[in-house]
């Protein structure tokens, strides 16, 4: 890659935020010196998909809640990005106990120790830990 | 390029870099008046690699990997340089903030591994669960703690308390358990010529010698044939997903496919120099050339990944061939390497 090879797409978050990747390409002489860039078209798009996976995943289970399907437990767990397993280590929970939790009937008979400690792993407070937000969240 | 003065009244640079790891490595010893280049850096603690590690999933798809475990340039350049380091992972949250605390009041720096989903001064939709980010905390404030992070931000940065907590003891695939390390003393007169050296054995063996398919040269062949075939077998909208994880792996998240590929070239080119070996310097012109063919294959894939629902014209069958190029030649470069350094002396 030359200098002038390096990517510079004007990616809003490079350009507005303070995003910054270095990239080594070769100069007129040959030799290999450190290019800023202000972003790649490809990276951008290969994260804005794997944001937007997410973003729908967390959607659905929103949704999911407020039908009775899930409990608010399964929101925040997408919403931390966090896997049944994750979640358990983090909260100190086993696993298998974490899966269960999901579903809105065992959810409601919870002890508050163990709302506390899913709110402290989930960084959250207890309260909110009981519902999900009416509205989708778009950011 | 930005300066901060530290606890002891030190001043501190910050510099960008490609990658996390050996930009703080390198800024790290820098500090401690050793002062080397993150392309060296990166050649010596052998950070170019190939893995593919199908037991360790993200978002319920499997890791390939571009460079080698998080840690371990830091470990590998620092022995090979004579350096002594501070190492140290915690089981428990508060000693690991704690002596954190201690070590930065007295004006050293220290870096620390991170998970990127608790970093807050990210924007939003660069936070996603991956514990392996590594960057250099410098002082503490009113905020919470200076860092400097060479491989994203153009300038230092505060990070509040509780994210620094929350990102050092995530738990989850790879976690950092609040991982901090400096180093200790320095050689000032390391023998480069000799860690040079052994970095690119270590490298040539980390790409052809290890006898399992999944690392290495033969990571990429089965990874490249993988791809091939996905479409059939998975479905063209699934394959894409898988395409778009990979890609994502390759060039986002600091794992670095062509990039490394260059930071490599970079090293090749100035261990050229330091033995006077235009060997190495041809060498460092492949390498180059096969950084070009990994980047035609990031676009290839986002082609194909843009124009999923209308099929593109790109094939799978050529994103996959790309790799297959980029296998044999980088098999090729190695063994060639390995010839030349077997008549370098140190």
């Amino acid at each position: 890659m030359k200098v002038n090879e390096v990517p510079q797409d004007d990616v809003p978050d490079y350009t507005e935020g303070w995003l910054k990747k270095g990239n080594y390409a070769l100069d007129d002489k040959g030799k290999y010196v450190m290019v800023p860039s202000k972003g790649w078209v490809v990276d951008e798009m290969i994260n804005r998909m794997a944001y937007d996976e997410y973003k729908v995943k967390e959607e659905e289970t929103r949704k999911a809640v407020l039908a009775g399907q899930k409990s608010p437990l399964a929101y925040y767990m997408e919403l931390r990005q966090m896997t049944p397993e994750i979640l358990g280590k983090t909260a100190g929970i086993a696993a298998f106990r974490v899966k269960r939790h999901l579903r809105p009937e065992i959810f409601a008979k919870l002890k508050p120790h163990v709302l506390d400690s899913y709110a402290k792993a989930l960084d959250i407070t207890r309260k909110e830990l009981k519902t999900v937000p009416p509205n989708n969240n778009p950011t | 390029m930005t300066t901060e003065t530290l606890a002891n009244g030190k001043t501190y640079i910050h510099r960008t870099s490609a990658h996390c790891e050996t930009g703080v490595t390198s800024a790290l010893f820098r500090d401690k008046g050793l002062d080397i280049s993150e392309p060296m850096v990166f050649g010596i603690g052998s950070g170019i690699f190939f893995g593919h590690l199908p037991f360790i999933k993200q978002t319920g798809l499997p890791i390939s990997t571009f460079r080698s475990i998080p840690g371990l340039v830091f470990k590998k350049a620092a022995k090979r340089l004579g350096v002594t380091v501070f190492r140290k992972r915690f089981r428990s949250p508060q000693k690991g903030m704690d002596e954190l605390r201690r070590v930065i009041r007295t004006g050293q720096i220290a870096a620390v591994t991170t998970n990127v989903y608790w970093l807050s001064f990210f924007p939003r939709r660069y936070r996603f669960n991956f514990s392996g980010h590594n960057f250099i905390v410098l002082y503490e404030n009113e905020n919470g703690f200076r860092i400097s992070d060479p491989a994203l931000l153009e300038y230092t940065t505060d990070c509040s308390t509780h994210d620094m907590e929350r990102a050092r003891f995530a738990r989850g695939p790879m976690e950092p358990r609040g991982l901090m390390y400096y180093p200790i003393s320095v050689n000032p007169n390391p023998d480069i010529r000799k860690a040079c050296i052994t970095g690119m054995t270590d490298s040539c063996n980390q790409m052809l010698k290890i006898p399992i398919p999944l690392f290495g040269v033969k990571g990429m062949r089965y990874v490249a044939q993988k791809v091939i075939k996905w479409p059939e077998k998975l479905g063209y909208v699934e394959a894409c997903r898988q395409l778009a994880h990979i890609l994502r792996l390759q060039e986002e998240m600091g794992t670095g496919g062509a990039g490394f590929r260059y930071i490599f070239a970079a090293f090749l080119q100035e261990a050229g120099e330091l033995f006077g070996s235009t060997e190495l310097n041809d060498l460092s012109n492949e390498m180059t050339a096969i950084g070009d063919i990994w980047r035609e294959f990031a676009v290839v894939s986002s082609r194909i990944i843009k124009h999923r629902k209308t099929k593109s014209e790109e094939t799978f069958e050529k994103a996959g061939g790309l790799m297959l190029i980029c296998a044999g030649r980088e098999e090729e470069l190695f063994k060639n390497l390995r010839d030349v350094v077997g008549k370098l002396k140190s």
